[in-house]
This record gives C-alpha cells, sequence and structure tokens, in this order.
C-alpha cells in the first residue's frame, strides 16, 4: 500500500516537472519562431487588440503584443523598449504619439523602414528618413458642456478670466497634453509658452489625472470645459453624454489645431523582421484607417479619401497646427524640468 | 548531507527569485548616471510631496488596518463561537472580496455609484452625487480596501478561538457573564494573532497600488509605479518604496518577537475537545440581521452592480472570448507557482521550525520583507536581474512571472506550514530515524503526510493570491502571455464598461471555485 503510495508521488512529481518543462519550452519557441511578431502597443487595447486580430488572421503571422495601461500614461512600453534597447524584445512599436517615437530614433532602438503604403500619407506625419510613420490621428479638441452658453472657441479661453476656475486639463507631465504643450513652446517661444502656462496656474485650471477624466468630469457638469483627445470626446458623445466638441482655433489667423497621429516603428535588432514589416505595412493601409475611425477612438484617417463616421472632419477640413515632430520631441525633453515645477512635483 | 543540500537550494531559490531582484534595485537606486549617490533618497525627505505621499499612505493603511480589525473581530466572534444561523454561508460570502483582484471591488462599488448604477433605482440623485464625489479620494480606497482586507481579521478570530482551552473559558463563565469572560479571558488570549491580523492589513495596504490608483488617491505605490511605467526611473522608484518597506519590515518584526513572548497562551487543542459556544438568545435574529446587512451592502450590493451591467449573454459572449487564453494561461501559472511555493514553503517551514541552516533566521525575515514591499519594486528588480541574452530563456517565458510569484508569496505557504508543524510532535520523526530511516524518507513519508491539509492549504491560498495578482504580472508579463487580472487592468482604459463588468464577473467565478474547495477542506475540518 505505502509502495503504490510513493511510486504515485514520485510520478505525479516527474509529471509535473515534465509538464512545466514541457510548457516552457513552448513558450519560448513560439516567440522564436518566424511566423510571429512580437508587438509593443501605447495605443488604448481595446481598440489596437482587434486591429492586430485581423492582421493575424488575415497573414496566419501570430502577434504577441505588451500593451500599456491607463495608469502607465502611454508610455510605460516605450520606456521598456529603453530598458530592452541590449536586448530588444519587441519588433514593432505601435505609439499612440510621434514623439516619443521620435524620442526612440534619438536613442537608435527604432530602425528606419518605409512603406509602400505610406506614399499617400503627408509628409508632415512621416520622419524623413522613414524612422516612423504616422496614421489614424486624434485632433487635440475642447469638450465642452452643452449647458455653457457661450463656448470656448480657442485653447486660449483656459487663461481667459471669463472662465476662471471652470476649465480642466490633464497632467501636463503625461501623454498627449506633454506633446501638446511641447508643440507649443515650439511655435510660441519659450518665453510666451511659460507665460502662457503660468497664466494657466493663475486662472485656477484644475489638473486631472488623464484626458478621460478630464472629459469625465466637463461631462459631469463639475467643469465647463477641457483640452482633451477628440476620442475622448467622440466618446462621450457616442455614450450620450451633454458634451460638445470644438476644434480649436480655426479662425483664419488662428493657432490651428493639434494633430496627434499613432505612428508605427520598427525595431532595431527586430527578431522577426519580415513579420514586422507585413505588420508595418498592414498598420499603415486605408483600410486600418477606416476600422480605426469607426471604433470608439473615432481616429481622423490621413490617407485622402477613407471613408469617417459623421461626428469626424476629414483632416483636409481641419485647420492644422502647423508644427516639427522632430522639433517637439527635444522640446519636450528640454520642458521637464519646467513641467515638474509647473506640476508642484519639484 | 543531502538534507544540507535540498534546504540550501531551496533557500537559494528565495534568494535568487527575490532577493537578487531587490538588491540590483537597491543598488541602482544608488547610483546616479554611474556615480554613487544618495539623492534619490535625499530627494524623498527633501520634498514636500513625498512627506505627503507617505503621511497618504500610512493614513490610508491606519484607517483600513482600525476599520478592518473592528469590524472582523466581533464578526469573527459571531461567526466563530456564536450560536448565529447560516454562520458557514456568511463567512464564505464576506470572504469574497479578499479572493478578487482589489480594484475589481473598486470597479464594482463604481458601478453602484455611477449614473447608470444599480444603485439609482433606490438612492435619489442627489445622495448619489454626494457618495460618488466622496468615492474618489480617501474615502473610497478606506471603504473598499476595508471591505478587501475585512476576512483577515475575521478569518484569524475564527481560527484563533479554536485554539482558546475551554477549560479556561467554563472557570470563568462560572462566575461572570459571556461579553466579561471575552473580554478578560479569550481577547487576551487570542490578541498576538489580532496584532498580527491588523498589521498583515497594515502592510498590504501600504503595499497596494491598484486600487489608490483608480481611486485617485496619491500614495507612495503609486507613485513608485508612475516612476516606472511613466519616467522608468529606477533609482526613483525603488528609493520611494524604500520607506514603506522599512516600516512595514519593522513592524512585523516587532510583531513576531511580540508573538513569539506570548506563544503559551494560545495552545493546539486536541482534537475532539468540545468548544464553548455563546448562546446569542434573543439578540440571535436581530445580530443575524445585522451581520446579513453588512455582507448585503459590502458584498452583495457591488457584485449585483457587475453583475446588473453586464447583464447581456452577448456582454458574457465576449467576455469569454475576450478572456479565453489569459484565464488559462492565469490558472496555469497560479498553479505552476502554488506547486512550487507549497515545495519551498515546506522546505522552508522545517529549516526554521528545526533551524537547520545557519541563515533560517534570515530566510523567514527574507520572505517577510519580499511580502512587505510593493509587488511593483520586485516586478521592476525582476527585469533589471533577468533582461539581458543570457537569462533570455527566463525573461521571455513564464519563469519570469513565477519568479516574481515565488518570491512575493512564500511567506504565504511557509508560514501556514509553519504552523502545522509546530503541532507535529518531534517524537514522530525521531522514531523514524531510530528505525533507519533517512531524511528524505522522513520527509516524504512522516512529516509531509502530517502535513497534508496544511500543506493543501498552503496551496490553495497560494494559489488564490496567484491567481488575483496584478502588481508582479502587469510589469513583468513576456509578449502575449498576460494574465486575466493584467488583461481587464489594460483593458479599462477606454473599454466599454458593461464589457469590463463581464470580465470582472468572469474573475469573480473563477477565483470562488477554487476558493469554495478550500472553504470545504477547512469547514469540513
Amino acid at each position: 500500500m505505502l509502495a503504490t503510495k510513493n511510486v504515485r508521488l514520485v510520478l505525479g512529481v516527474l509529471f509535473f516537472a515534465l509538464f512545466s518543462a514541457g510548457l516552457i519550452s513552448c513558450t519560448n519557441k513560439g516567440q522564436d519562431s518566424e511566423n510571429t511578431v512580437v508587438v509593443y502597443v501605447s495605443e488604448d487595447q481595446v481598440f489596437s487588440e482587434p486591429i492586430l486580430k485581423d492582421f493575424e488572421r488575415q497573414t496566419g503571422i501570430k502577434v504577441k503584443a505588451v500593451y500599456d495601461t491607463e495608469e502607465a500614461k502611454s508610455t510605460g512600453v516605450m520606456n521598456r523598449l529603453i530598458a530592452e534597447k541590449d536586448n530588444p524584445q519587441a519588433d514593432v512599436y505601435w505609439a499612440n504619439e510621434p514623439i516619443r517615437a521620435q524620442v526612440l530614433k534619438e536613442k537608435d532602438i527604432s530602425a528606419p523602414y518605409v512603406s509602400k503604403n505610406a506614399e499617400t500619407i503627408p509628409d508632415v506625419f512621416k520622419d524623413r528618413e522613414g524612422y516612423w510613420t504616422g496614421f489614424s490621428a486624434r485632433a487635440r479638441v475642447l469638450i465642452v458642456n452643452r449647458e455653457v452658453k457661450s463656448e470656448p472657441k480657442s485653447i486660449f479661453d483656459l487663461a481667459s478670466p471669463k472662465w476662471r476656475g471652470r476649465a480642466v486639463i490633464a497632467n501636463p507631465l503625461f501623454g498627449t497634453t506633454t506633446s501638446h504643450i511641447a508643440a507649443l513652446f515650439t511655435v510660441f517661444g519659450d518665453e510666451r509658452a511659460r507665460a502662457f502656462m503660468d497664466s494657466l496656474k493663475g486662472n485656477e485650471v484644475a489638473i486631472s489625472t488623464s484626458n478621460g477624466e478630464s472629459a469625465d468630469l466637463v461631462a459631469s457638469g463639475r467643469y465647463a470645459f477641457s483640452l482633451v483627445d477628440s476620442d475622448d470626446a467622440v466618446n462621450r458623445i457616442r455614450q450620450g453624454r451633454p458634451v460638445k466638441m470644438v476644434y480649436p482655433d480655426q479662425g483664419e489667423r488662428g493657432l490651428g489645431c493639434f494633430i496627434v497621429p499613432n505612428v508605427v516603428v520598427m525595431i532595431k535588432g527586430a527578431r522577426h523582421p519580415e513579420a514586422a514589416r507585413r505588420l508595418i505595412d498592414y498598420l499603415l493601409s486605408p483600410q486600418v484607417e477606416r476600422k480605426l475611425a469607426f471604433a470608439d477612438c473615432a481616429q481622423i484617417p490621413l490617407h485622402k479619401g477613407v471613408e469617417i463616421p459623421p461626428e469626424l472632419k476629414p483632416l483636409d477640413r481641419i485647420k492644422v497646427m502647423k508644427v516639427d515632430y522632430e522639433k517637439v520631441a527635444k522640446k519636450m525633453l528640454e520642458i521637464q524640468p519646467f513641467l515638474r515645477k509647473w506640476a508642484g512635483l519639484k | 548531507m543531502i538534507k544540507r543540500l535540498i534546504l540550501w537550494a531551496a533557500a537559494l531559490v528565495l534568494f535568487i527569485s527575490g532577493v537578487l531582484p531587490v538588491l540590483s534595485m537597491f543598488y541602482s537606486s544608488l547610483l546616479l548616471d554611474g556615480h554613487f549617490s544618495f539623492s534619490n533618497y535625499l530627494h524623498i525627505f527633501s520634498s514636500e510631496r513625498e512627506w505627503i505621499l507617505l503621511k497618504n499612505s500610512l493614513t490610508l493603511a491606519f484607517l483600513v488596518s482600525l476599520i478592518s480589525l473592528f469590524l472582523g473581530v466581533p464578526l469573527g466572534l459571531l461567526l466563530g463561537k456564536a450560536d448565529i444561523p447560516f454562520k458557514r454561508q456568511l463567512s464564505l460570502i464576506l470572504c469574497i472580496p479578499i479572493l478578487i483582484p482589489p480594484y475589481i471591488m473598486a470597479v464594482s462599488v463604481d458601478n453602484c455609484l455611477g449614473q447608470e448604477g444599480i444603485l439609482r433605482l433606490f438612492l435619489p440623485g442627489w445622495v448619489l452625487r454626494s457618495l460618488s464625489d466622496h468615492y474618489f479620494g480617501l474615502g473610497g480606497s478606506v471603504f473598499v480596501l476595508s471591505t478587501v482586507y475585512l476576512p483577515i481579521p475575521m478569518l484569524l478570530t475564527i481560527c484563533l478561538l479554536k485554539n482558546v482551552n475551554p477549560s479556561l473559558e467554563e472557570a470563568a463563565r462560572l462566575c461572570a457573564k459571556w461579553p466579561l469572560v471575552l473580554k478578560e479571558i479569550t481577547l487576551p488570549i487570542i490578541r498576538p494573532g489580532l496584532t498580527l491580523s491588523a498589521l498583515l492589513v497594515f502592510v498590504l495596504c501600504l503595499g497596494e497600488f491598484s486600487v489608490p490608483s483608480y481611486l485617485r488617491y496619491q500614495v507612495f505605490s503609486v507613485e513608485s509605479f508612475t516612476q516606472f511605467s511613466a519616467v522608468y526611473d529606477f533609482g526613483s522608484a525603488t528609493a520611494q518604496s524604500m520607506p514603506l518597506a522599512v516600516i512595514a519590515l519593522l513592524l512585523l518584526v516587532a510583531e513576531s518577537r511580540y508573538s513569539r513572548k506570548n506563544l503559551f497562551l494560545s495552545t493546539p487543542l486536541v482534537s475532539g475537545t468540545k468548544r464553548l459556544e455563546i448562546a446569542l438568545g434573543k439578540s440571535r435574529p436581530y445580530l443575524f440581521i445585522l451581520v446579513s446587512c453588512l455582507a448585503f451592502l459590502i458584498v452583495i450590493v457591488p457584485l449585483l452592480s457587475l453583475f446588473y451591467s453586464s447583464l447581456d449573454l452577448s456582454i458574457y459572449e465576449e467576455a469569454i472570448k475576450v478572456a479565453g487564453d489569459a484565464l488559462l494561461r492565469s490558472f496555469f501559472y497560479a498553479f505552476l507557482g502554488a506547486s512550487l511555493l507549497a515545495v519551498l514553503g515546506f522546505l522552508s517551514a522545517y529549516t526554521i521550525k528545526n533551524r537547520q541552516i545557519w541563515c533560517w533566521r534570515l530566510v523567514d525575515m527574507t520572505s517577510l520583507f519580499l511580502f512587505a514591499i510593493p509587488g511593483t519594486v520586485l516586478g521592476i528588480g525582476l527585469i533589471a536581474t533577468w533582461n539581458n541574452p543570457w537569462t533570455q530563456f527566463v525573461y521571455s517565458s513564464l519563469l519570469i512571472i513565477v519568479l516574481g510569484y515565488l518570491a512575493r508569496y512564500h511567506v504565504l505557504s511557509s508560514r501556514i506550514i509553519l504552523s502545522q508543524l509546530h503541532l507535529i510532535s518531534p517524537s514522530m520523526e525521531e522514531a523514524a530515524q531510530l528505525a533507519g530511516a533517512g531524511w528524505l524518507s522522513r520527509m516524504v513519508f512522516i512529516l509531509a503526510p502530517l502535513s497534508k491539509r496544511a500543506i493543501m492549504a498552503a496551496w490553495l491560498c497560494v494559489f488564490l493570491f496567484c491567481l488575483r495578482d496584478t502588481d508582479i504580472s502587469l510589469i513583468v508579463y513576456p509578449p502575449g502571455c498576460e494574465t486575466l487580472p493584467v488583461r481587464i487592468f489594460t483593458l479599462m482604459a477606454n473599454g466599454s464598461p458593461g464589457l469590463i463588468s463581464g470580465l470582472c464577473m468572469l474573475m469573480v467565478v473563477s477565483v470562488l471555485v477554487p476558493a469554495s474547495i478550500l472553504w470545504h477542506l477547512r469547514w469540513r475540518r
């Protein structure tokens, strides 16, 4: 009886060890296979995952993804890429804005790749040397509560005494708000931009943790308006919340609306270069832009003639803020100490 | 020889999985631009914000410990010692929050209070708005975490009451009523255990990041995670975790010494000894209603709200589709982690009990320390240690997650098994030794079978903790290998509330099945 028990015990341990070893080896094998592509994604998983699944279905290439969380403020995986520079795990990086892709280029983490599908994308949304290429964009817009009678029309309204204590923006240390402020620094010059930021403080503009929270605060009537991404605004409009979306500074002499495209980046030393190129081609195709336009993220296509939902304006009907994303990226790093101080961190 | 080899190997696993990453983090926190510097630590004490974060962390942990202790102990007394009806069912319901990832409770309560929430059917709009306003911040964090950790003092009270010698209570009952007996005899006897439960809650709250993060309450653990994820500042992230880790460790060490001194008070009973039960008399139905209302309010209503907001078959179809492989992976990782931890915990418990290797105390303290530090720091350390071409097989496979589990939850398995080893008479092992059994045979055929129930309990307990783990998995998961709690967490950014609720319900059910088995085993005993 005891002997049978012992045999069972030994067999159990052996089975467990073999099972574990088998599974572990399978995990590694999957990642080393040529028919796999590893992608790090800063775009929200809820929008990016269906696109990657479609790619898997169409090409048979297995996609292994790492997604950012809201708490990581869309920069977590980019920083993971930096940490993995000497031992890269990813083949492709799908960033939700071009600035951080530019940072990766400067840190020698990305590799050039010019996709044939990028030919009809405007040059302003592409890196000159092919280190990153933009697609499906968000616009930085004002979300305004419907109860507000005379709506704000410019980002300068954030600093207007008329709106004292009635506006909110996301923490400028993170996400697209940082990029937007860096873009303002490149357009205004340092002095004027610093003065503008200080005037926001003087005008009691509240700080939220994210653009999503800002949009909710406006929808609930706590604040009159906020500067958010167009997907946050469209999302609340589709939910039936009492808000409207205003493209800011659209007048003839207006500053224009800051556009934030998604970008795709090839990683230097990618283990699956061929699969990576196919994924990049796919992401830059008009069919992906159409899907992202009709998804809840409501992103604006950069290819001309792509069908869009009624809530969106096509890119050629929006007055776009003229910026050089390379300069914006450099400025973003430069103004970090100022922003930390502005946000009260140091 | 083989004994020392195996016990040293177990200690080495703990060192590799936990100590090495933490040392690597500590080292990097002392470097600034390649030079030795204390600036990361000096910054903590020079910045006003850091003091505010420290105050917030301690306030949150203190309030949650206080509330869960003051609610948990009376509940434990009622459910463990009184003749309240349906005590088994009520205990299980009240334990549900600790079995699921804490942020799911935060989402559930948020669902109740939201514009589409279940409470709008019962409460006027202005009350809901006011509750909702106070929910985000300290108030909500305290409420959610108190609900989540309430089962710790409650369950410990129930367990400890079983070790109180009834003859002491019987003698006291001759001249006093139950309230006085509880105050003067029972509670003082179980006080060390209750102190431990309060400290455990305190330590778990200090390291908790998902709930304060969701409820936008700024604490050290959230800041540490942000430093890593958004700024990738290893040094700063580690430095920010150290004050909390040191506070937690000091408290646990103090408690450990205090408990050792008071160990004689709670001695195990011989099985079959009849325990005294408190007859509640006329107050029985009222107390039953009170406990039921509490369980209904803090557990059933939030879970019903989750269910209510996912009340559509198509949502569950989608949730199962989305969760699919992540759910299976979660189970497998938890199974692997729990199995390894059961073996490791058994060996460590043996080492600690019999002081078999010179560093036995270090093994004990290290496992406590690894439990006390925030999971995010451990995760960061694991990346820093294993992300290089030579250890690719660890970094790019599930091993990296399992190593995290081994380090983080080792203390749970070793402590549970240690408590059982203390109850086994040394004469059993000595008799086998005299009969010629070697050490390995004694371990496998004498001690392991005698500790079978404790090993199973440890396995299930650790399995549940691994299954609900978010802190470590979120940081280290290799591409395409995320667990279900991680998948829910990443989908929460702009995911549809219905789908998130459906996924949370799926997580709740997945955890409740093994938990019910554990409950059945414990109750049958």
